[in-house]
């Protein structure tokens, strides 16, 4: 069932995942290029932000351009909390596409530097803190009114990352040097799913909560 | 006859719009239409119904079961048709029947297929590209698909031209004579339900107004013409509604055989399913005034 919803969001998206599934190779060497100071963990994670909240944007439009169409899905005996959970596994999925381009990216443009674990694990706390914010919000509010988080996250993403990376504000990661591998693996991974399961209850409840037109 | 359906005293409210005590139930083995005009309750009720409002007060049992702890069996056993726009456009007919269809234990790719000849309906195409009626029957093939035991259909004909509608009716005919136990469907385009349905159940303002058996109900009312000087206080209550002009009066009665012993040389008419449903809106206007 999971997976059907999960594809049901695929196929909704599937007009735009070969342009995003390109910006998301371009955009880490393309950073690079363009600004020398940015890492490829920057290049990587800008990637990640368009391409997960787009994505899930243009599955959050068509669901408000086609209401009924939940409903319809919400009459079938799909349980709601299936259709929520199926919106956090798109999410997953993209992430995990995100990290095999990266991948891949590293490979052919070697000054991006190496793509490891502490990388990919590092970037999914930080993605995973930002959905477990956004789908609540976007259950609770609605597309409408979400769509102002999604323009100022897709915006400010960009000139934030560009200011926090300049030489003079330099933001130092040093620190994470000295705590081992194993230790961010283990913490990042459970701040992260403690965030995407209390954000899926929350969102869960939301649902199960509104009224469908 | 056993009730697949029992709803009872279910209330639901909006801000300025309520469903207040609801109670009805659908005997298994019927076509039955729910009327009533456009802000009825109808489609409110049929949401209720099917769990997909929150907050809503009283009982609602299928095939025995209550919707609260079995809702999951009870909608894999129910065939859904929301009317227009319940798709997501973009998709082919193919790939919107593979979101619906693993939902469902008993899915028939077989059935799916035979429904989409019979409809002359391509799989390849895309959904913003059906007409309405195309639109209707591709929804209806994927709600039979499943050996659905009950139809439930909101507005299924509305925006759709006669022919079509007539071929809905048909299907539907069809669906019981191949074994399905019910169809319930809401609709304010009454003439169809005079070709099919079997009971009727009308609903105004949010609350029920009658159920009763079509033919039951059809032989109750009738419309009584005459001259206004029939008329006076006693003979007003018979009626639901009066039109006067000044070539004399038009009313509609459930109580055609008081009229009769009371009102000498005046017409009398059956009266459709659209004159009752009108009638007692006017009357439950006037009272409520």
């Amino acid at each position: 069932m999971l997976f059907s919803l999960v594809k049901k969001d695929f196929l909704i998206v599937k007009k735009y995942a070969g342009i995003m599934l390109l910006a998301s190779f371009l955009i880490p060497p393309v950073m690079l290029w363009r600004a020398p100071e940015a890492t490829g963990a920057m290049g990587f994670t800008l990637a990640v932000i368009f391409s997960i909240f787009m994505l899930t944007q243009y599955v959050a439009l068509k669901e408000y351009q086609y209401p009924k169409a939940t409903t319809l899905l919400c009459a079938l005996p799909y349980p709601r909390k299936m259709i929520v959970l199926s919106k956090y596994c798109f999410c997953l999925i993209i992430y995990g596409v995100c990290c095999l381009v990266f991948g891949i990216d590293t490979l052919l443009f070697p000054r991006l530097g190496a793509f490891d674990i502490r990388m990919a694990v590092i970037i999914f706390l930080i993605i995973s803190l930002l959905l477990s914010f956004y789908f609540p919000a976007l259950y609770r509010l609605g597309y409408e009114r979400t769509k102002f988080v999604f323009v100022i996250i897709i915006m400010a993403s960009p000139v934030l990352f560009g200011f926090l990376f300049k030489p003079e504000n330099a933001i130092r990661f040093e620190f994470l040097d000295t705590v081992s591998t194993t230790a961010i693996i283990v913490l990042g991974v459970m701040v992260s799913l403690a965030a995407f399961s209390i954000s899926a209850a929350v969102s869960i409840r939301f649902f199960e909560k509104s009224d469908l037109t | 006859m056993d009730k697949i359906l029992e709803v009872s005293v279910l209330n639901k409210s909006y801000g300025d719009f309520a469903l207040c005590d609801i109670s009805f139930y659908l005997p298994e083995g019927c076509i039955t239409g729910f009327v009533g005009i456009n802000g009825a309750g109808k489609t409110t009720t049929l949401r209720s119904i099917l769990g997909l409002t929150n907050k809503v007060s009283g009982a609602v049992n299928f095939f025995g079961m209550d919707m609260a702890g079995n809702e999951n069996k009870i909608k894999d056993r129910i065939g859904i048709v929301l009317g227009d726009g319940c798709f997501y456009e973009e998709l082919t007919l193919l790939e919107m029947k593979n979101v619906i269809a693993p939902a469902y234990k008993n899915w028939c790719e077989q059935d799916f297929a035979d429904y989409m000849e019979q409809f002359s309906l391509n799989p390849r195409q895309k959904i913003n590209t059906l007409s309405k009626g195309m639109r209707m029957k591709y929804a209806l093939a994927l709600a039979l698909s499943h050996k659905a035991e009950l139809l439930i259909m909101d507005e299924p004909t509305s925006g759709l031209d006669p022919l079509v509608r007539s071929q809905l009716l048909k299907i539907l005919k069809d669906y019981m004579n191949r074994g399905g136990r019910g169809v319930f469907f809401s609709t304010h385009i009454t003439s169809d339900l005079e070709k099919t349905a079997d009971m009727l159940i009308m609903i105004d303002g949010g609350q029920i107004v009658f159920q009763e058996e079509k033919d039951q109900l059809l032989d109750s009312y009738r419309i009584i013409k005459g001259g206004t000087e029939k008329l006076n206080m006693d003979t007003r209550g018979y009626f639901l509604n009066i039109e006067e002009n000044a070539f004399g009066f038009m009313g509609i009665t459930n109580q055609a055989s008081h009229v009769m012993e009371h009102m000498q040389d005046v017409l009398v008419e059956k009266a459709t399913i659209e004159d009752i449903m009108l009638a007692n809106v006017e009357r439950r206007k006037r009272d409520a005034v």
